[in-house]
């Protein structure tokens, strides 16, 4: 006789098969002793675990829970005002850099359209003293238009003002500045010595 | 009077009743209490995670849909909760000491029937090797044989408990005992369980 597969012998132990298909396992297990003690040990197993009796919470344990809830519901409303509160600050706070924003921006746009000049002569002595006239043309054409008659050892290049290009010939109004020409001495310096050394 | 149900308990509070609250905590502490500590094998921890059950039941009180029964649900948050601690301690779990056997506390016993001293030592190994191996189950297979076992709960709510299929369920009792029935084989031959 072959022994029927164990999980159908545990569904018969726990009593989860219908009447049919309890009353077939019946009968094999009239004529088969190893399924008839592999249902014993599952039933008796289940015996064993019944033992197993409950755990009693501690005395303390309700104490604890009601203690838990009461700090729960503390915070819960200490995070609720907080929690406006915050919300509050932060849009005042967005407000303010949003503001702060826009005055720093349009007091950019405002001074760099109206005076080009001022800015050529605050950022040229900066450049004079760490970067090359062609680098500093780059960055700024109108701060390194060489002097009249000047040799450079280089094609002057190209110069412009925004998208208007200069000529020779053009009045440039940065020139009139005496600060800016004198930077413009040292600036006409520096290839000068770059050469010597490169020689 | 008759004793209201989970749900009735529930509803109220929902609606903010905390004596309905403290009904249901004299209720269900001693099942999940028991539930916790047989599944973690640690008292304090399983007080503990008890405590945190209880606490999320009433978090929740106001998303609470009875749609479900309530020990459904309870057990729910039970089992994540016991599943999350047996993962987060699984090679942290102490092994029961010589001198308590039963790896609990006193007051923790298997029913007893006055046995003789040999008797008792044979008893207390006897329970020891039937614990270590329900609790060295996998956790889901641990749960569903507990929560089948001792906390009367059926299989399509131990499914709904577990998020698997009823069948799943059965699957997962009959590994459960297939497990523990050749772990404890020795026992079983020779007539101890």
């Amino acid at each position: 006789m072959k022994c029927l597969d164990h999980e159908r012998l545990f569904g018969y132990a726990h009593g989860l098969l219908g009447e049919q298909k309890a009353a077939e396992i019946r009968a094999h297990l009239a004529g088969c002793s190893p399924c008839r003690l592999i249902v014993e040990h599952y039933q008796r197993l289940d015996a064993a675990l019944e033992e197993w009796k409950p755990t009693e919470p501690s005395a303390w344990f309700d104490a604890r829970v009601r203690q838990a809830v009461e700090a729960q519901e503390a915070r819960r409303a200490a995070s609720g005002s907080w929690g406006l509160e915050w919300v509050r600050g932060l849009a005042l706070a967005s407000l303010g850099v949003l503001v702060i924003a826009g005055v720093a921006w349009l007091t950019y746009r405002h001074r760099s359209v109206s005076t080009p000049a001022t800015l050529a002569t605050q950022q040229a002595p900066q450049m004079a003293t760490t970067q090359a006239p062609s680098e500093v043309a780059k960055l700024n054409p109108v701060a390194v238009t060489p002097r009249q008659g000047e040799k450079t050892g280089k094609p002057a290049p190209e110069l412009q003002s925004g998208s208007t290009a200069l000529g020779e010939d053009e009045d440039v109004g940065a020139l009139d500045d005496y600060d800016l020409v004198a930077n413009f001495d040292v600036l006409s310096e520096i290839p000068k010595k770059n050469a010597g050394v490169a020689n | 009077m008759a004793m209201e149900s989970d749900l009735e308990l529930m509803l109220r509070v929902r609606a903010g009743d905390a004596a309905s609250f403290e009904t249901l905590l004299r209720r269900y502490r001693l099942p999940l209490v028991s539930f916790f500590h047989r599944m973690v094998r640690d008292p304090a921890l399983a007080e503990d995670l008890a405590q945190e059950a209880f606490l999320r039941v009433y978090r929740a009180r106001e998303r609470y849909q009875p749609e479900a029964r309530f020990t459904t649900w309870l057990y729910r948050i039970a089992t994540n909760l016991a599943l999350n601690a047996i993962r987060d301690r699984k090679d942290a779990v102490p092994e029961p000491s010589d001198d308590d056997p039963d790896g609990g506390p006193a007051r923790e016993r298997f029913v007893d029937s006055k046995p003789t001293a040999e008797q008792q030592l044979l008893q207390d190994d006897r329970r020891r090797l039937i614990r270590q191996a329900v609790q060295s189950l996998p956790g889901n297979q641990r749960a569903a044989v507990i929560l089948h076992k001792y906390q009367e709960v059926d299989y399509r709510q131990i499914a709904t408990i577990l998020s698997v299929s009823e069948s799943a369920v059965k699957s997962l009792l009959f590994r459960a005992y297939e497990t523990l029935r050749m772990r404890l084989e020795p026992l079983l031959r020779e007539g101890q369980i």
